[in-house]
């Protein structure tokens, strides 16, 4: 419980696939593209009903946010560095060896703000407004499926479960 | 008891009803997104709430749509939303109804 690293265990597929998914997220931060929603979902209004409050707050919070942002993204992508090796070649074997990172407690919130934004930006893209917008034919929700449970095996690795 | 070594010469006369401390809330939102074992874990660590009371929130947000996390003056609870928006959690900042 009071260790100082929370473990996560990763086989080299899902390593590598998280980090590119991280690099991506990295280059959407980046952008910083004032039209996009998903950048809008990842620094929300907190004054919907005062648009002069509402500027007033994102012109003295967004860009440090998401600059926070990039640096939680930045925790993760230097844990993930092991993998890079893997993006050009992979054999059989590799794909599927079990590699444990061992996380110290003080990098945990950013790998559960990055591991969470990650959902909410794929949640964005894919349309999901209501509970149920969930089609489990569509592909493309394996992974934010797969990122949900990541996360949760965080939370559970860090409270000891 | 002893007398104070110096003693004020002027009184100030501070009207407090001059500046009434207006409590502000922030209000966390229902999202199809948050894990509930996530927004348990935001409440717990970034407010110090105990599981009980982070747990009972969750369910506000999760079955009546929103919950009031914090009241307080208002810059403290901008603080709170930033960081709410920081762990993804859709938060907003509003007077606490009269």
């Amino acid at each position: 419980m009071s260790a100082a690293a929370v473990e996560i265990t990763l086989v080299t597929l899902e390593g590598v696939r998280l980090d590119e998914v991280v690099d991506e997220y990295t280059t959407l931060l980046s952008s910083a593209d004032a039209n996009d929603e998903a950048l809008d979902r990842l620094a929300p209004n907190p004054y919907p009903d005062d648009e002069h409050a509402s500027r007033d707050f994102a012109e003295a919070t967004r860009d440090d946010l998401l600059e926070r942002r990039l640096a939680d993204a930045d925790v993760v992508r230097r844990a993930l560095a092991p993998f890079q090796s893997f993006r050009a070649s992979m054999t059989d074997d590799d794909m599927l060896r079990a590699h444990t990172l061992e996380v110290p407690r003080g990098e945990v919130d950013a790998w559960l703000r990055t591991l969470n934004a990650i959902r909410l930006v794929l949640a964005t893209r894919l349309g999901i407004i209501e509970d149920d917008d969930h089609d489990p034919e569509d592909s493309r929700f394996g992974i934010y499926d797969w990122i949900g449970y990541r996360l949760e095996l965080l939370i559970d690795a860090e409270m000891g479960d | 008891m002893s007398t104070p070594a110096v003693v004020p010469d002027v009184v100030e006369d501070i009207d407090l009803r001059a500046a009434p401390l207006e409590p502000w809330q922030v209000v966390v939102w229902n999202d199809p997104v948050n894990l509930m074992s996530y927004v348990v874990r935001v409440f717990r660590t970034y407010f110090g709430y105990s599981i009980d009371r982070a747990t009972s929130l969750m369910l506000a947000v999760h079955h009546d749509g929103h919950a009031i996390v914090a009241t307080g003056p208002r810059e403290t609870m901008e603080v709170h939303a930033q960081a709410m928006h920081e762990y993804g959690l859709w938060a907003t900042v509003r007077k606490a109804p009269q």
